[in-house]
């Protein structure tokens, strides 16, 4: 047999060769634009909320609460503020500890049960956190909508996002690092928190910071268990309704006033900017955690 | 935005050298004053070495002198990482190869190439040899089956496979995963096979029949082999070229170097004395 | 809208294979010790079945009423009638409810599937496109940022979403994309005009799907990006072009990990609420007529019903929300569960 004799080359130039090349063509465009409508989307979510929200901010948005339609948004803020700090400081302890358990006891079929379910309830609505935070404790604990029902609500959400990343940034961590501190003879609460723990510290930080982005951004389970106030929170845990950004969002838009409109492009301008820079220096963290790991 | 790797329509290959009859010393691969870099590390120095048509070329030489790289710049399939390029010239056909011109593609489908591990695709075994012939003729179905048979028969696998053709590639035996890497590749009919350490995933029987293929389909193609084993270029090769450190040491026929080389440098590592 | 969590690859694991078997001789060590920080971890961990077992429980014991009540016409009936607010309780069935309540949600299931189906038709060709897009033709320098602009739309709060949808997309589309799509595709049913005014199933679909596109891309992404280098070569070495390559070859490989993810991105379109509920039209009591009709999905009739039904004095309304919550909740976990156990078992390598 020769092998060049019948070498596909010969006879290349063909109509089969040029389709090829066509569709090829076709093909990688198609992606790029499939690439480029997701960028444009997010590109002019972030555009029509600056537009529209950059005017709307002024001095009065800041120092002074919402007053029916208008008025400014010092009591979503500080509201906004309180849930997501509150939730966080609930679910930050439970969700890294649980997550040590998850990564360091990956024997025990507990622990294997106990990170399925996590990946499980991260499916879970948020809309069905909230039905739950209202039957559990504005009905049955017979308190009224509330802060410390909104942070539980939202804490018992996050959880399991802070309990896997969490497994996810010690499973990371070289096991020598690890041999080494018990070889020491060092009891494994002290290896687990000053050693692995410092070790993977920023990245168990990026879950907590994802899980902060999340509860900022949430609205949903707010509204069955916070509801809403003009007023600027209280003091009072577990009877006093508190205001938030993303209800003025939701809520405001829809009535029939400019500045009801003001109100909840100011308030989408300032949840999304703090989501959206939490998220991306989050990413940027990752990656540098990536460039620089130990080896 | 990254031009997306689109056959240009220029072809400096596109015109068949019909007119070149197969001589025994004919070169049909001349690299002449070969670099080539990884970002700023230096691979291969300044290689030059003629491949003869039809005869089986071994690369030898320690791990990381080079003869892989070589290997790899012969189709251009370092084209695919954007930090390695070559300076210098590959001449096949009295056309450089390097140029930036080339269709690689075109290129490719001319100088088969198997790998190190098999590298079945995620199809049926039948499928995994018409993917390549489809993507240049268009055949008829009895044609085509004629073609895969045929390819089948050359490595062998023909009948271990014939009943099983529909069956994924990926369920059979390594070594036979191997073959039909190797029938995939010539059933495109090309003019050059590279094999990139071939054997080295494989058990010794399988890595026998593999050798044997070598051995049978000599003649037809031209083979350019790499291999740490060099009992294996030994005994598959016509010729062997004795890379050290990016640099060709001594290129010469096989039973010359290995009995009776000339660097000190080729003894040392033939006796094993390194590498 | 959640960020992303990590499901096709996991986060590099430096000591890969031997993880497993080191820590186990850890957690032999850790358990002969039994001390406080054990315990202080294992019940940490232990709130996680708490929370699905007090989900489940709260939301049985209060739906028990309206699943007594509203039997299984609850899932083929589509009339959600609060009843008389004015008359007196009337006892039906052993409880007790206002004059003429019934209650059946055949429409909201049929919304919520609907829109999610729609999603996933659209976010899947889109989602995988977008990948191949920027692990293959997307040089590498710029990767890291052109990823974090899909990446960044999973992390869009979900009401934001909804007042793009309702500001930005709803009256464009309405204007200028549907009547043009009803009268191109009148052919097809269901995308034939009347085309409406904007709010409606189509345009539910399209915000989910943009929601939900960033799960697929990342994953798929990663993939892609963790295909053996070799198959690559090889399918150049036969002389395909590197899209063929990514194709025939690179894609067919992934089709499990893509179902897994898609299943998880289906879970998230069912439940999703906010955005939904600003840009579906919260249409009630009826299936819509075509792909532009007004719909609503169970998770954001939830919400525009609450207050409506905190006027029920029977109760009976918010123990049949907590019916449709209930079903959500099994129905996501389902959905989850299955999509979690593809996702582990696809792991490429």
């Amino acid at each position: 047999m020769n092998a060049s004799a019948t070498s596909a080359l010969e006879r290349r130039p063909s109509l089969r060769y040029r389709r090829r090349y066509l569709t090829n063509l076709l093909g990688w465009t198609f992606y790029g634009v499939f690439f480029a409508v997701l960028a444009f989307a997010l590109l002019d979510i972030i555009a029509v909320v600056l537009k529209h929200g950059i005017p709307a901010i002024s001095l009065e948005l800041f120092t002074k609460p919402t007053n029916g339609v208008s008025g400014g948004l010092l009591n979503a803020i500080i509201g906004t503020f309180l849930l997501t700090f509150g939730s966080l400081l609930l679910a930050a302890p439970v969700g890294i500890l649980g997550g040590i358990y998850v990564a360091e006891y990956t024997a025990s079929p507990f622990a294997r049960a106990a990170r399925y379910l996590s990946d499980v309830l991260v499916g879970v609505p948020s809309i069905v956190f909230g039905l739950f935070g209202y039957l559990a404790m504005v009905t049955w604990l017979g308190w009224h909508f509330s802060l410390l029902a909104g942070c539980i609500t939202l804490a018992l959400m996050i959880i399991p996002y802070i309990l896997r990343t969490t497994e996810l940034a010690f499973r990371g961590v070289v096991s020598e690092l690890r041999e080494a501190a018990y070889a020491l003879g060092a009891s494994h609460a002290k290896v687990t928190l000053k050693v692995i723990l410092r070790a993977c510290r920023g990245r168990v930080l990026t879950g907590v910071l994802l899980a902060m982005a999340i509860s900022m951004g949430e609205t949903a389970p707010l509204i069955y268990t916070v509801n809403w106030s003009n007023y600027v929170w209280g003091g009072h845990l577990t009877h006093e309704p508190v205001g938030y950004l993303t209800y003025v969002v939701w809520s405001f838009i829809n009535e029939p006033f400019d500045s009801a409109h003001a109100l909840a492009y100011a308030a989408a301008l300032l949840v999304t900017v703090f989501v959206l820079v939490i998220t991306t220096s989050t990413r940027l963290l990752l990656s540098r955690l990536d460039t620089h790991k130990p080896h | 935005m990254h031009a997306p790797p689109i056959p240009k329509p220029f072809d400096p290959m596109s015109v068949a050298d019909d007119a070149s009859p197969a001589t025994a010393t004919e070169p049909v691969i001349d690299i002449r004053n070969l670099s080539f870099y990884y970002g700023d590390f230096q691979a291969l120095k300044d290689i030059t070495l003629p491949l003869n048509r039809n005869e089986v070329t071994a690369f030898i030489g320690p791990s990381g002198c080079g003869k892989s790289t070589l290997l790899r710049v012969l189709n251009r399939i370092y084209d695919l990482y954007p930090r390695q390029r070559a300076e210098g010239e590959v001449v096949i056909d009295g056309r450089n190869i390097l140029d930036a011109r080339t269709d690689v593609n075109l290129l490719r489908a001319r100088v088969g190439m198997v790998f190190q591990k098999p590298t079945p695709f995620p199809m049926s075994i039948y499928e995994n040899i018409a993917f390549g012939i489809r993507l240049y003729e268009k055949l008829g179905k009895v044609e085509m089956d004629e073609r895969i048979e045929r390819a089948l028969q050359r490595t062998s696998l023909w009948g271990e496979v014939k009943d099983k053709l529909r069956q994924s590639g990926i369920s059979l035996s390594g070594g036979q995963q191997q073959r039909l890497c190797i029938a995939r590749a010539i059933a495109l009919n090309p003019e050059v096979l590279l094999l990139d350490e071939p054997t080295s995933a494989l058990d010794p029987i399988a890595t026998g029949r593999i050798e044997q293929l070598i051995e049978e389909l000599k003649g037809d193609y031209t083979i350019v082999i790499v291999t740490h084993n060099m009992q294996q270029a030994a005994r598959v090769s016509n010729r062997t070229a004795f890379l050290y450190m990016g640099e060709l040491v001594e290129y010469g026929a096989t039973a010359k170097i290995f009995t009776k080389p000339t660097k000190r440098q080729t003894e040392d590592y033939i006796s094993g004395r390194f590498g | 809208m959640d960020p992303l969590l990590p499901v096709a690859t996991p986060p590099s694991n430096p000591d890969g294979g031997d993880f497993f078997g080191k820590s186990r001789s850890h957690s032999g060590g850790m358990r002969r010790s039994t001390d406080v920080f054990g315990i202080l971890v294992a019940t940490s961990a232990g709130i996680v079945p708490l929370v699905i077992l007090a989900l489940l429980a709260f939301l049985l014991y209060n739906a028990w009423p309206a699943l007594h009540f509203n039997g299984w016409g609850f899932l083929t009936g589509n009339s959600w009638n609060l009843g008389n607010q004015y008359g007196d309780l009337v006892k039906v069935r052993g409880v007790e409810v206002l004059p003429g309540a019934r209650f059946s949600i055949l429409f909201l299931i049929f919304g919520t599937l609907a829109s999610s189906v729609i999603a996933l038709v659209l976010a899947i060709p889109i989602g995988v496109g977008a990948a191949v897009f920027l692990a293959d033709a997307v040089p590498p320098r710029l990767r890291n940022s052109a990823s974090l602009l899909v990446e960044l739309l999973a992390a869009v709060p979900s009401v934001v979403f909804g007042l793009w949808g309702y500001v930005v997309l709803i009256p464009f589309t309405a204007r200028h994309v549907y009547p043009l799509l009803g009268h191109v595709l009148a052919f097809i049913p269901f995308f034939g005009p009347p085309t409406y005014n904007g709010y409606g199933l189509l345009t539910s679909g399209i915000v989910l799907a943009l929601m939900v596109v960033p799960l697929i891309t990342a994953n798929m992404r990663e993939a892609i990006a963790a295909t053996p280098a070799a198959l690559r070569e090889a399918g150049l070495s036969t002389g395909a072009t590197r899209f063929e390559v990514v194709r025939k070859i690179v894609l067919p490989r992934l089709r499990l990990p893509l179902i897994g993810v898609s299943t998880l991105a289906l879970g998230r379109a069912l439940g999703e609420t906010m955005a939904v509920l600003m840009v579906s039209g919260n249409a009630i009591n009826g299936l819509p007529h075509n792909v532009y009709s007004p719909i609503s999905t169970m998770a954001a009739f939830m919400v525009s019903q609450l207050d409506s039904a905190l006027q029920d004095p029977s109760g009976m309304a918010v123990s049949s929300i907590t019916e449709i919550g209930l079903i959500l909740l099994v129905l996501s976990m389902a959905v989850n569960g299955i999509a979690r156990l593809l996702v582990s078992r696809t792991q490429p390598r």
